[in-house]
């Protein structure tokens, strides 16, 4: 069996959004915790925890992106490159940039989200806006590296 | 399918630029916990946190600079060498340097600065400037990775 060019781009398109997932699950795990026991002791929190739980998520869609833009985009123009193979496998390694940055930046969003759903009680609701703060920072390392894979395929001529 | 030495090199490029993402990810995730405990003590010092986590994001661009010199001026040199396939694994390994520098100094340039954050309510601010320095030995290393791939690059021809 020959793998070829088109499946190795398809790889990369799933390898992106599996990172996204894998990040979007361990990050609403970690704030999720912190969520349970903020909830146990006062329930009325649960708008700020939901926002807060919720914002590792956006991984997911981002994910899902690069593996629409790959597989609409991407995939068709491979068998008109001067060298198919080499441009697939340079399309997956493309796209395990997106991978990492959306699987990490994920998990540690989630960190941060749990730190602030931890200290909801202490200040009555008002660290939220300066936990969603917080969170955008690793949030803009997610888009960077969506950007930055599709810069890398454009620079390539694949996009 | 024979994996051509042009997408070995973009595959060195691609693991820098991954390198320097998910060491920003953790870094600013490490630092921006402990952001929010300080916030809920203390919320006048937002702008001091902000400037100390955002300091690990410094990581991501130099992962980027590393990815667009690979793609720009080493792919298109590769195929001229006496040895393409050799060259194109040199890359790659070229990029392992620039990869290892950007994670780990990311990550614990977060660390120092999570001390740091950590530290503002008590000093009233006045670590900020201890801190950044302390960050920037870090930030250093970031810099060396950076400068020593393209050193490499530079004695292997391939720049």
């Amino acid at each position: 069996m020959t793998i070829g060019a088109e499946s190795l781009a398809a790889v990369g398109g799933a390898v992106a959004l599996a990172g996204g997932l894998g990040g979007a699950a361990m990050g609403m795990a970690i704030a999720g915790y912190k969520g349970v026991a903020t909830l146990a002791e006062q329930p009325q929190h649960l708008r700020s925890v939901i926002i807060l739980a919720a914002l590792p998520m956006s991984r997911v869609f981002y994910g899902l992106i690069a593996m629409v833009l790959i597989i609409s985009i991407v995939v068709p123009k491979i068998a008109a490159m001067p060298d198919p193979g080499g441009s697939g496998f340079a399309v997956l390694a493309c796209c395990i940039i997106a991978a990492f940055a959306f699987g990490f930046s994920g998990m540690y969003q989630g960190t941060v989200c749990g730190s602030g759903i931890s200290s909801l009680i202490k200040t009555r609701g008002r660290i939220l806006t300066n936990a969603l703060v917080l969170a955008v920072f690793v949030e803009l390392i997610a888009v960077l590296g969506l950007v930055f894979t599709i810069m890398a395929l454009s620079i390539l001529g694949l996009m | 399918m024979i994996i051509s030495p042009e997408s070995l090199a973009v595959l060195g490029g691609a693991i820098a630029l991954a390198g320097g993402l998910t060491g920003s990810s953790i870094g600013v995730g490490w630092a921006g916990s402990p952001a929010v405990h300080t916030l809920t003590e203390d919320p006048g010092q937002l702008r001091n946190v902000i400037v100390l986590v955002s300091l690990p994001m410094t990581q991501t661009f130099y992962g980027l600079i590393v990815l667009i010199l690979i793609l720009t001026r080493v792919v298109p040199n590769i195929a001229a060498m006496p040895d393409p396939g050799g060259n194109g694994f040199a890359v790659f390994a070229c990029g392992i340097i620039a990869a290892c520098a950007e994670s780990f100094s990311a990550a614990y340039q977060g660390a120092i600065c999570g001390s740091g954050i950590s530290m503002l309510p008590k000093t009233k601010g006045a670590i900020l400037t201890n801190a950044v320095m302390l960050a920037v030995f870090v930030e250093l290393l970031g810099v060396l990775g950076l400068v020593f791939t393209i050193m490499a690059l530079t004695m292997l021809g391939l720049f």
